[in-house]
């Protein structure tokens, strides 16, 4: 175990290293820079070379890229470009309302993938195994932004049980802020659910053809005990590298579905960032979402190797 | 060998029940109090008799303010005349009335104006407003890294001349036209907090309402100002402007209560909303709603005005107007909205839809097949306006290929004057004094302008027509009409439709107003029971 | 458990399939994907009016001149829809292999050693910790708009799925007991794994298969609802149906064609891999 967090962490800090580089070239690949758009649409060219030089746009690459670093290292990132007020401020609190929105609906995606998998994958009656069926695939086959603005359709304007959107903090408000919660964490979840009901029903009905449950049936082992005791367990490996990739999934989506919902989370700063190209912000943040995810992955991975004794520490 | 597979425990139906439970309890506790409701009732307790004191008011927008350009006008004015003041305010024909000014008395020659200030007038540091104020105000517009669009006007005081501390006279260096359009226009800030404001950490302004939270992208938090000059209000305990900038669910925030009121619905929206008896609709010509097709005169076949004036006939006004504006908005082939000084019949109608005259004028300039580039902002409502005009010009024979643009980049072109041939976007500044229009907004600019279009003949027209001190005497609108048949005949700017901004409010929002900039007045503004 | 038997790839694994598609989920899968396909693809002759035609009736309810009514421009629906599936097919049909070969050699490369394993790992972790949002403004940006932005995209976004199934996959299968047996039997690494253990660990990649090729269709619509899809007025399922939200609560009937043909495709990609899964398992 040791061994193995030993020869991760060089390498996922590699990965950040290199993360960092794309992130700062991507940013200048794309057209348009930051002191246009702080200069808005009817400012003149002397107005904008003052910002480029005031903000530092006019220094070699290198030399952005290397303060950048340094700035990261100190820790301190700085004042946003466009946005307003200090880059480590917008972060933490999108992160805040990320982290809930992101959580929420991974719980959501466990609760609802794995009865629908095991239905799925036991049930005798036919009709019960097609409904499973159709709901995974109906799912799948409806792209979130319909979902959420139908989500919003029927609960918020046609029964008005939830708010359209919005976001109460979690410590402040619990009752409200998991009724805000709700329709966010559901959109997000749904397409999630479904491809994890699908491996996991997958692995359970390989698990169940494999020769040791036939032993283990005619040793007179209850169905239920199978499945619950050997099927599962053997399925949930390669089910548990699916919903890691599927966390990553559900940050990107958390782009749209926050867009949906006017959740202001990370996915709406990076949306804005981009949109007024606030360098700072999107650099930092991007950074921040390639570290969690080299982090989940290595979670994902321990996991993996953990349930799975078949595979070596590596 | 391999060992058999191993058996670990998996989490038993037990451990599953309990956690669903644990989730159904998550949603029971939810069950004691409705978020709906408590966002609806946030507005505090019911009580009848308009107007009435208290409750917080909730503004839903599409976009987030840039704190770099509160001193300018763009996408969000919201904030500008809630926590600031403006020295006058036009009423509807375009006469100022007091606002921190209470009276002004303009020279004879047009090359000075006086003006008396209020006296009890506190910033929201406690600190009295002075004369010192306005001339910090005016320098600060004349700062280039303010971009305000009306610097030009600001550029043209020279000298300040106090008599007390509640008297000024600015000295202009030449008589302007447009001086109360400044006035409009410029938002009096604290002057030891400037800085702070436009990097977005604190406003300290004289305006009702005094800004106590900001969270960037999601929303803005204001309370009233106890010491406001002006007695009795506001009416209002405070307001919230929520950013929610998905179209659909600033539609849904309206219709279900949680957001009172707004400006940024799309016109196909409130085509849909105006049977509903919750919501008051009311269009102002404000804002920078006035369509165009923006042609850059150095490209390839559009240097002729012939070809350009072929695109001005062969757009269907009317059917972009209904079709993209939801039938909010009024054809005209001229800038001018029908509250301007400028405005004329003639002009608003001189071209219509008329493929044939298209086409024989293409036909008379040699340019019968054309392809051209095409660029527009790659939002929806753009892109939809564009497919409409690519059509439309398909059926005179000038193919386009359209070029989707996001915001950042299509602006760096404009400024750097690198336009593709055509390209469509909306403008600004046609609601004000007609020689604002031209010396402020980029795309009329005679200076310089994303078109690259210089004529003499143009910049002298202009120039006469701000050069001067009155705006609306014979001479005034004769300029103007002039002004007016240049754009006409020279096409580098091609009018369709004016939509200006629309009022949405939900049926408890009473009062709101918003000055000739878009910045919106919550003075008088309340909430009904 | 005292012999182990070495599985090879099955003798026949052409009648294996077409036994897999002729079972009852097959067939559904099959006849779905082929009515969308098959409408798309003969567009040209199903239709005669121009997917591009404007008119001033806009939104319009489903007449004879129009079967599934107008949009907001007054196009012809029927005639968009099947322009935009035909775009849809052509630009998934064309990501989705160049994402599979890409990432299923990657992980090929990856079983070859160690540092290869971890190299392609983390390009993996980079390529999906990337927000697809910026990965598409990107090359879009640099590509200007049209169908390689958007084939580009999805590809990349489908390598590490490919990717880390195969290597899942493999990984398991180097340790079970042909595998082990073969290599103490003195085949070399890349003999054991090109014969023995790559043909055992191709089942997810079907599954896998079915889930790519409806992402990409969902991937074009996200990029077409963010503004950064195939170059307008072109139609595409998901050009349409982000272009139909704004009219959900108005007009949903705008919705209801994209969404059913969108479905319909998922559902069908869905069905036959499922059928194919089982038929490889049996």
């Amino acid at each position: 175990m040791r061994t193995f967090l030993l020869k991760r962490l060089p390498s996922g800090l590699l990965v950040l290293v290199l993360a960092s580089f794309l992130v700062f070239l991507i940013l200048r690949l794309i057209p348009g820079d930051p002191a246009t758009t702080l200069a808005g649409p009817d400012a003149g060219p002397a107005a904008i070379e003052a910002i480029r030089s005031e903000l530092g746009l006019d220094q070699p690459l290198f030399g952005q890229y290397a303060s950048w670093l340094g700035r990261l290292l100190s820790g301190d990132l700085g004042p946003s470009y466009a946005i307003g007020g200090q880059v480590t401020d917008l972060i933490g609190n999108g992160l805040g309302a990320t982290a809930q929105l992101t959580l929420g609906a991974l719980l959501l995606v466990v609760l609802i993938a794995l009865p629908l998998a095991v239905l799925g994958a036991t049930s005798r009656r036919r009709p019960v195994a097609a409904a499973v069926q159709a709901v995974t695939t109906g799912v799948l086959a409806i792209p979130p932004f319909v979902t959420g603005v139908l989500l919003v359709l029927v609960f918020a304007v046609g029964f008005e049980l939830l708010p359209a959107g919005g976001h109460e903090s979690l410590l402040a408000e619990p009752d409200l802020a998991v009724q805000y919660l709700a329709m966010p964490a559901l959109c997000l979840a749904l397409p999630s659910a479904a491809v994890l009901a699908r491996y996991l029903k997958d692995g359970i009905e390989r698990a169940l053809a494999e020769d040791y449950v036939r032993t283990a049936t005619a040793l007179g082992v209850s169905r239920r005990r199978i499945v619950w005791r050997h099927a599962l367990p053997n399925a949930l490996p390669s089910a548990v590298t699916v919903l890691g990739l599927q966390i990553g999934h559900l940050v990107a989506g958390a782009v749209l579905v926050e867009r949906i919902f006017a959740w202001p989370g990370l996915g709406q700063l990076i949306e804005q960032g981009v949109v007024r190209r606030d360098y700072p912000v999107v650099q930092d943040l991007l950074l921040l979402v390639v570290a969690v995810y080299v982090a989940v992955q290595l979670l994902t991975d321990l996991a993996y190797t953990w349930l799975d004794p078949r595979i070596r520490w590596e | 060998m391999t060992a058999p597979p191993r058996l670990p425990t998996a989490p038993s139906r037990r451990a599953l029940l309990r956690a669903g439970l644990a989730g159904a309890g998550l949603l029971t506790l939810a069950g004691c109090r409705s978020a709906v409701e408590h966002a609806r009732n946030a507005a505090g307790a019911a009580d009848a008799g308009p107007p009435r004191r208290g409750g917080v008011l909730t503004v839903a927008t599409g976009i987030d303010v840039t704190p770099s350009l509160l001193f300018a006008q763009s996408a969000n004015t919201l904030i500008q005349r809630l926590v600031f003041n403006t020295l006058t305010r036009y009423d509807d024909r375009l006469r100022p009335q007091p606002e921190l000014a209470t009276a002004w008395e303009v020279s004879p020659d047009g090359l000075s104006v006086t003006l008396r200030l209020r006296e009890d007038v506190l910033f929201h540091s406690g600190r009295r407003f002075t004369a010192e104020d306005v001339v910090f105000a005016v320098r600060n517009l004349q700062n280039p890294a303010r971009s305000a669009q009306l610097r030009s006007t600001a550029a043209a005081v020279t000298d300040f001349r106090r008599n007390g501390d509640f008297e000024l006279t600015l000295v202009l260096a030449h008589p302007v036209s447009n001086l109360f359009d400044l006035f409009e226009f410029m938002i009096i800030p604290d002057r030891d907090s400037v800085e702070d404001a436009v990097a977005g950490t604190r406003l300290i302004g004289t305006g009702p309402f005094t800004l106590t939270d900001r969270k960037p992208g999601s929303s803005l938090a204001f309370a009233r100002n106890d010491h406001y000059w002006n007695p009795g209000r506001p009416y209002l305990d405070g307001v919230e402007i929520r950013i929610i900038p998905q179209a659909e669910s600033l539609l849904s925030s309206l219709r279900t209560g949680q957001t009172h009121l707004s400006y940024n619905v799309r016109g196909k929206d409130v085509a849909t909303l105006r049977t509903d008896p919750q919501f008051r609709i009311h269009p102002y010509d404000t804002g920078s709603g006035a369509y165009y097709i923006g042609v850059n005169t150095t490209a390839e076949h559009v240097g002729d005005k012939r070809v350009r004036q072929a695109i001005a006939w062969a757009i269907d006004r009317d059917r972009l107007v209904q079709q993209a504006l939801g039938g909010y908005g009024s054809v005209s082939s001229a800038p001018w909205p029908t509250s301007s000084p400028a405005y004329t019949e003639a002009g608003a109608t001189h071209y219509r839809h008329d493929p044939d005259r298209a086409r024989a004028l293409l036909r008379e300039a040699g340019a019968e097949r054309l392809t051209l580039p095409f660029a527009h902002t790659n939002e929806a409502g753009p892109t939809a306006v564009a497919q409409i005009l690519q059509y439309d010009l398909q059926q005179v024979g000038i193919d386009t290929v359209l070029q989707p643009t996001d915001s950042p980049t299509m602006q760096k072109q404009l400024i750097s004057q690198s336009m593709p041939a055509l390209w469509s976007l909306s403008h600004g500044f046609a609601q004000l004094h007609p020689a604002t229009l031209a010396v402020s907004a980029y795309p009329f600019n005679e200076a310089k302008n994303s078109s690259r279009f210089t004529s003499p003949a143009y910049t002298d027209v202009v120039q006469r027509a701000w050069n001067r001190s009155d705006s609306d005497s014979p001479e005034a609108l004769e300029l103007y009409q002039r002004i007016t048949d240049v754009l006409l005949e020279e096409q580098f700017v091609i009018n369709l439709a004016i939509a200006g901004l629309i009022e949405v409010a939900g049926h408890r929002a009473r009062g709101a107003t918003l000055n000739k900039f878009g910045y919106l007045n919550l003075d008088d503004a309340y909430l009904t029971a | 458990m005292t012999t182990t038997t070495i599985p090879r790839k099955s003798a026949a694994p052409g009648g294996r399939y077409r036994a897999a598609l002729l079972s009852a989920r097959g067939l559904t899968g099959l006849a779905l994907v082929g009515v969308v396909a098959l409408a798309g693809l003969l567009a040209p002759l199903l239709t005669g009016t121009d997917p591009n035609a404007q008119s001033a009736l806009a939104l319009a309810g489903p007449s004879a001149e129009h079967p599934f009514g107008t949009d907001d421009l007054g196009r012809d629906l029927y005639s968009r829809v099947l322009h935009g599936i035909g775009t849809d097919l052509a630009l998934i049909v064309t990501a989705v292999p160049i994402g599979a070969l890409l990432g299923c050699s990657a992980a090929l490369l990856a079983a070859s050693s160690r540092w290869a394993d971890l190299a392609v790992q983390r390009a993996f972790d980079l390529l999906l910790a990337f927000p697809g949002l910026i990965l598409a403004l990107a090359v879009t940006a640099v590509l200007g708009p049209g169908r390689w932005p958007v084939v580009i995209v999805i590809a990349l976004a489908e390598i590490p799925g490919f990717g880390r199934q195969l290597r899942a996959g493999i990984l398991v299968q180097r340790e079970r007991e042909y595998a082990l047996a073969a290599r103490v039997g003195g085949a070399s690494r890349a003999r054991v794994l090109l014969r023995h253990v790559l043909p055992n660990a191709v089942d997810p990649l079907i599954v896998q298969t079915a889930v790519a090729l409806s992402l990409g269709v969902f991937i074009e619509g996200a990029m077409s609802f963010l503004g950064l899809g195939v170059r307008p007025p072109e139609p595409t399922l998901g050009s349409i149906l982000s272009q139909s939200v704004a009219y959900l609560a108005t007009d949903p009937a705008f919705a209801a064609v994209p969404l059913a043909a969108t479905t319909a495709l998922v559902l069908g990609f869905t069905l036959i891999a499922e059928a194919l899964n089982r038929g490889i398992r049996r």
